[in-house]
């Protein structure tokens, strides 16, 4: 890496991680640089989606180390703490990096601004005036200014998941995860959000996307990771990786899916 | 028929049955919420004390815990202080029956709220949430609308389980019926007492049928 690089706004170390005896990451290394766009290609159970779970804590690593920022966020062994990191500081790592999950997960109970405005208001004590004003321009940045007041259960899959990105960019995160963000969208709601997310790309948001889509990693990508039983096995430019790959095991996935 | 005094009498004890209920459900919410929290809870202190609560007044007969709050707790309080400690028989069931529905609700609770996907806990946690934050904002609200039907259910199991209230020396409406029997001859007050009974538990069920759409606008 040349002097000039980019701040690593995400780093890991040697990560693993074991679900009981299962070993789901099996040393991982791996950063992302600022603006930069990282898109994680593999088989389901390679660990795509828990790699992407230990950055913010929704899993714990079992051992190694994570940077977030340029900030040490989590150093283990043997699912020990090896440094202290103070909850609240831990949470405010945490905070750099929004989420999309497969899912939505959106707080059905709630209606999509509501959706929006309720981080901010609750864990940054912003007013509702101002959340309501920020949550607005972002429903609006996504394309669903009109659909504000309608709960989750009304809106479609795809408009769901958009309400979902308006929700993490509320919170102002420097990194966004995206965890197989299209893949439980009927395939004609793919599209809309894939555009949020290009236009997201596009306006340098630094952005982690665990996906199927290899169309959207060819395309947004700015580079391709490409993970396989617990490691990453091949990872450099979508060109490289998903049309010109070196590795076997790379080849047989993309032979399979392309 | 009935006479005036009769009407009486049967008014007052439908109203201990009224109140004992209302007060035991009202206290079992709160409560019951608060030891569902409780068993939920990482923290094992709290947990296995809830556990504990739960087990003890789920296991025992609602009888029994009447009595000893009635009879053996005053017994208790003067072999400690020294001094007789004098019980109201209606103080003895809001405290009894609000220490039982308190053990049902929050069984109730802690299911419904563990039934609200993990999902909505993991998106709250991602968005910065902390764990009270996520509970009381995010879980709770949602568990609702699957808590009512149980607090309908506990609340009607109330309504009837007041008849154990006679055995303090309350006149609740079913001791005021069996006096008015036992001393006439006549059955029919037998039927009074079931008719009220059924017009408290279907005016409940009807309530809570009707809160439960106005909940679940969402859905």
């Amino acid at each position: 890496m040349s002097k000039s690089a980019k701040k690593e706004m995400i780093k890991v170390v040697n990560v693993h991680k074991y679900f009981g005896e299962l070993e789901v990451l099996k040393g991982i290394d791996f950063s992302v640089e600022e603006n930069e766009v990282v898109c994680v290609l593999g088989a389901s159970g390679s660990g795509k989606s828990t790699l992407l779970r230990c950055l913010n804590h929704l899993e714990r690593i079992t051992s190694g180390e994570v940077y977030i920022d340029g900030e040490i966020a989590d150093k283990r062994k043997d699912n020990q703490d090896l440094i202290h990191i103070k909850q609240e500081h831990a949470q405010e790592l945490c905070m750099e990096l929004g989420m999309v999950f497969q899912r939505f997960n959106l707080f059905p109970h709630l209606t999509a601004l509501e959706n929006v405005m309720k981080a901010p208001m609750l864990v940054k004590k912003m007013s509702q005036q101002e959340a309501k004003a920020d949550a607005l321009k972002l429903l609006d940045a996504v394309g669903l200014g009109d659909k504000a007041n309608e709960y989750p259960s009304r809106l479609s899959g795809g408009q769901q998941q958009r309400v979902a990105i308006a929700r993490a960019l509320a919170m102002k995160p420097k990194i966004m995860l995206f965890d197989e963000p299209t893949s439980a969208l009927d395939p004609e709601l793919v599209g809309e959000v894939l555009e949020v997310m290009k236009n997201l790309a596009k306006d340098g948001m630094t952005m982690i996307v665990v996906t199927h889509e290899v169309g959207f990693a060819r395309e947004v990508g700015d580079r391709v990771v490409f993970m396989d039983a617990g490691v990453i096995c091949e990872e450099g430019p979508p060109s490289e990786v998903i049309d010109n790959p070196q590795e076997e095991r790379t080849k047989a996935f993309f032979s399979k899916i392309l | 028929m009935l006479n005036p005094v009769q009407i009486e009498a049967i008014i007052k004890g439908t109203g201990y049955t009224i109140i004992i209920a209302l007060v035991a459900v009202l206290i079992g919410i709160v409560f019951g919420m608060l030891v569902a929290i409780g068993r939920i809870s990482k923290n094992k202190l709290m947990n296995r004390l809830t556990w504990i609560y739960v087990w003890f007044f789920r296991g025992t007969p609602l009888l029994l815990q009447l009595f000893m709050i009635f009879y053996a707790m005053p017994l208790i309080m003067k072999d400690v202080f020294g001094r007789p400690f004098p019980m109201n028989p209606l103080m003895a069931c809001f405290i009894a029956f609000s220490l039982n529905s308190t053990a049902y609700l929050a069984e109730f609770f802690r299911a419904g709220i563990e039934s609200i996907d993990k999902g909505q806990m993991e998106a709250a946690k991602a968005l910065g949430m902390s764990y009270n934050q996520a509970m009381f904002q995010i879980i709770i609200p949602q568990s609702f609308k699957r808590l009512l039907p149980s607090v309908g259910n506990e609340f009607i199991m109330l309504i009837k389980d007041t008849s154990l209230a006679s055995t303090v020396a309350i006149s609740d409406l079913l001791r005021t019926t069996k006096t008015m029997s036992s001393s006439s001859g006549k059955w029919i007050y037998y039927v009074y007492a079931a008719v009220i009974y059924l017009v408290l538990t279907s005016i409940i069920q009807l309530g809570f049928e009707k809160i439960e759409k106005k909940v679940g606008v969402y859905e």
